[in-house]
């Protein structure tokens, strides 16, 4: 049998990777950034954020000076405006100073802000004069907040705004009509439409995906290639050929990289997982598990957050599970038979980065082929269509991309298992194929010593009789 | 046991590298695989460890098919194989592993084999840090340590310092007696000599000479001649139609087509009272007869 001994292959090239330190350093570090990056993405929101909560209404945070001084120099306001902008948390004071005086002052006052009103005028074309605006002018002190000015000055404008429209015959109640936004959504028929927060989950967790998938497939490969490179360079691929054929060799060693790579990618997983859920209770996490169960009686923003954590955590099951593994063994195995060849293809270590060019090219493309696409679908967060474009589609089907696209693709719910299944079917029989191929080929080329040899000879190789 | 090698051929591409190679080892003992750089001997190697497939011709073990990797065969190529960054226990136990041994096996055989060849203090370094010369031992080490019946030693002295190249010959010898059977290839004809029965020196893939060594050199005769003497000899040798191939501090070699040839010569130094120090009429060294069968051919 041609694949007889692999698994000693498999064992040894196993254990000797995962006790190298290289690779012990390697994955202490990628864990320490993951965490990182995990406690940071749970945390850094709430800490950038005043707020007790990072979700929750959206409009801006009553926060004023300790004294606003208004000047209305064209008389717009009457007394129930300031009472009003008093209720609204604007803290409305009274000066004797003129507002040049008041302007001076403010320089060395704490926490306080001038507003001046005027309107604007503009010629009438009859001789006359008529009110083409207002402009609300804000003058702080130093060491004023930007939100407390903020605040202070849009309630201030939407204040003039609104005595404007009375003067001018709208009732408070067309006002508040006059004051509901209209949004656009273009949505072909048929397809599903998500809310912001599921357009943002569809739009960064693939490209995320598709780099990280890159990274480790691609990676893993490389190693591979170096592994038979400096076995066939020192010698020791003669030894090994004593004992098993060639094709057990590179069986046993990507089989491997395959499953040290995928324990990377599980430990990964689970060290981000786990520093998301220690440090849940300080972060956002915590206030979404808090939505969560609460979730009948959420309206709006908080609402939408739960839809799209819910509808992602629906596709998370045991089969979506098993079916991410097999691709990503599929996928390893594909680009790790190929990097196998390369690795055989050289005789001395130097002519293997230079050998290595196709093999990069075939995955840059794939992984483009993945990554290009969503960010095409940005649209989407504005208009709320379920947006997959064709050249996506394409990339779930496509073995070259389909290793990085598929996985998020499953999980996020953009396609369904049936799909999913279909485009693992079609990577599985390019695997295959590559398979047969790197057979055929690498028994003939393990031994050659001289020259690299190049990717159109090995295809002559393999199609000669 | 027998190992035979039939009418072996492999080519690449319009190159003939072995062409119709055959011979047969019937009895234990070391058969010399000889031949200039390209002569084909490494293909022939690689044909019959079953890493080349050969376009015709058969490789038998005990009248069966033969492959390498079913069979207890060991092996030490002509250029040394290690993994440079890992331990050598650990690669050791491996490639006995892969031979088929288990481990508890593997380091008892590895035991004594790092006692016989005086390397136990490199069995937990790494193969980088020995010097040449030991990496060789642990390549012997790797190649004896399943205990095969049969042994291919590609230039198994190449490199190494005459303590050591004594110490591989000594093994050498105790694998001899335990009726191993055992290929070497090398290009140092003594050490063949030493050790081998019957040879196969192949030129361009091609076949040149076979057979028993002591028979080749039988067939030969006693064709060379060797002399030392206090005194000009060269008219002498003229007189009897011989004259010297090479003319040294050491003495004067003649080819001889007769063994009269020489006696005359001896006669005539001998009447003439010319002091004689040395005289030896021999059979050719196996370098002689590879130089003739192979030498013009691969002249620069």
């Amino acid at each position: 049998m041609k694949t007889k001994g692999w698994q000693k292959i498999f064992g040894f090239t196993f254990i000797q990777y995962v006790k190298t330190k290289s690779f012990i350093i390697g994955t202490i570090v990628l864990c320490l950034i993951v965490a990182l990056l995990g406690v940071g993405a749970n945390l850094l929101p709430k800490l950038m954020s005043d707020e007790e909560e990072v979700f929750g209404d959206t409009s801006m945070t009553a926060v004023s000076t300790d004294a606003v001084y208004i000047y209305d120099n064209c008389g717009i306001f009457v007394e129930e405006d300031y009472a009003a902008l008093t209720a609204s948390g604007v803290k409305v004071a009274q000066t004797e100073l003129t507002a040049d005086e008041m302007l001076d002052a403010l320089v060395n006052a704490k926490n306080e802000a001038m507003l001046s009103i005027t309107d604007i005028k503009v010629d009438d074309g009859m001789g006359g004069e008529m009110i083409a605006g207002y402009n609300v002018k804000c003058y702080y002190s130093p060491d004023a907040e930007d939100d407390a000015v903020d605040y202070i000055t849009m309630m201030t404008s939407q204040m003039v705004d609104y005595r404007n429209m009375l003067n001018c015959g709208v009732s408070p109640e067309n006002y508040a009509a006059t004051q509901r936004s209209v949004s656009t959504s273009k949505i072909a028929a048929g397809s599903d439409e998500w809310n912001i927060f599921e357009s943002a989950l569809n739009y960064f967790v693939p490209i995320l995906a598709s780099l990280v998938l890159f990274i480790l497939i691609f990676a893993y490969g490389q190693t591979v290639a170096q592994s038979i490179a400096t076995e066939k360079t020192s010698r020791v691929m003669e030894l090994l050929l004593t004992s098993v054929r060639p094709l057990a060799v590179v069986i046993g060693k990507v089989l491997a990289m395959g499953l040290v790579s995928l324990l990377q990618f599980v430990l990964i997983v689970l060290v981000g997982v786990a520093s998301v859920a220690v440090s849940a209770p300080f972060g956002i996490v915590g206030e979404i598990q808090e939505m969560m169960k609460s979730a009948e009686t959420l309206t709006g923003e908080g609402a939408q957050i739960v839809e799209a954590v819910e509808n992602t955590l629906g596709n998370i099951n045991p089969l979506s599970i098993i079916l991410v593994i097999v691709i990503f063994i599929l996928g390893f195995v594909f680009f790790a038979l190929i990097a196998a060849l390369v690795g055989a293809s050289v005789s001395r270590m130097e002519d293997l980065a230079a050998a290595m060019q196709p093999y990069s090219i075939l995955g840059v493309v794939g992984m483009y082929l993945a990554y290009f696409p969503v960010i095409g679908n940005l649209d989407s967060m504005e208009t709320g269509a379920a947006s997959v474009n064709p050249v996506q589609i394409f990339s779930y089907y496509f073995p070259l991309s389909s290793p990085f696209a598929l996985p998020s693709a499953l999980l996020l719910g953009t396609i369904s298992v049936g799909q999913v299944l279909i485009a693992t079917l079609i990577l599985a029989v390019f695997v295959v194929l590559v398979a047969v191929l790197v057979a055929k080929i690498y028994e003939m080329i393990i031994l050659h010593n001289g020259n690299r040899i190049k990717f159109a000879d090995m295809i002559k190789m393999a199609t000669r009789k | 046991m027998s190992l035979k090698v039939d009418s072996i051929v492999k080519k690449y591409g319009e190159y003939t590298a072995v062409d119709n190679l055959s011979f047969e080892m019937t009895k234990p003992g070391v058969f010399a695989l000889l031949g200039t750089n390209g002569a084909g001997k490494t293909t022939t190697i690689r044909i019959i460890l079953g890493m080349l497939s050969s376009d015709s011709g058969s490789v038998t073990w005990n009248g069966k098919s033969f492959l390498a990797a079913n069979e207890p065969i060991g092996y030490l190529a002509e250029e040394r194989g290690l993994y440079p960054k890992y331990k050598i226990m650990d690669q050791l136990i491996y490639f006995a592993s892969l031979k088929g041994m288990k481990k508890p096996d593997a380091i008892k055989a590895l035991d004594y084999w790092f006692d016989r060849l005086n390397v136990n203090e490199y069995r937990d370094k790494r193969a980088e840090q020995l010097s040449k010369g030991n990496q060789q031992k642990i390549q012997l080490i790797a190649a004896l340590a399943p205990n095969p019946d049969l042994l291919i030693l590609d230039e198994p002295l190449s490199g190494l310092d005459p303590v050591n190249a004594e110490l591989f010959k000594t093994v050498i010898r105790e694998e001899m007696k335990k009726d191993k059977f055992i290929i070497m290839s090398s290009h140092q004809m003594s050490t063949i000599e030493e050790f081998c029965s019957d040879i196969v020196i192949m030129n361009k893939g091609q076949t040149v000479l076979k057979g028993d060594l002591n028979e080749i050199k039988k067939g030969y005769g006693r064709v060379k001649l060797s002399v030392k003497c206090e005194g000009d000899i060269t008219s002498l040798a003229a007189q009897c139609g011989l004259v010297a191939t090479e003319v040294t501090p050491n003495g004067s070699s003649f080819d001889v087509e007769t063994e009269k040839q020489a006696h005359d010569l001896l006669n005539r130094i001998m009447e003439q009272g010319i002091p004689l120090i040395r005289y030896e009429l021999r059979e050719p060294t196996l370098n002689e007869i590879f130089i003739e069968k192979v030498g013009a051919d691969n002249e620069n």
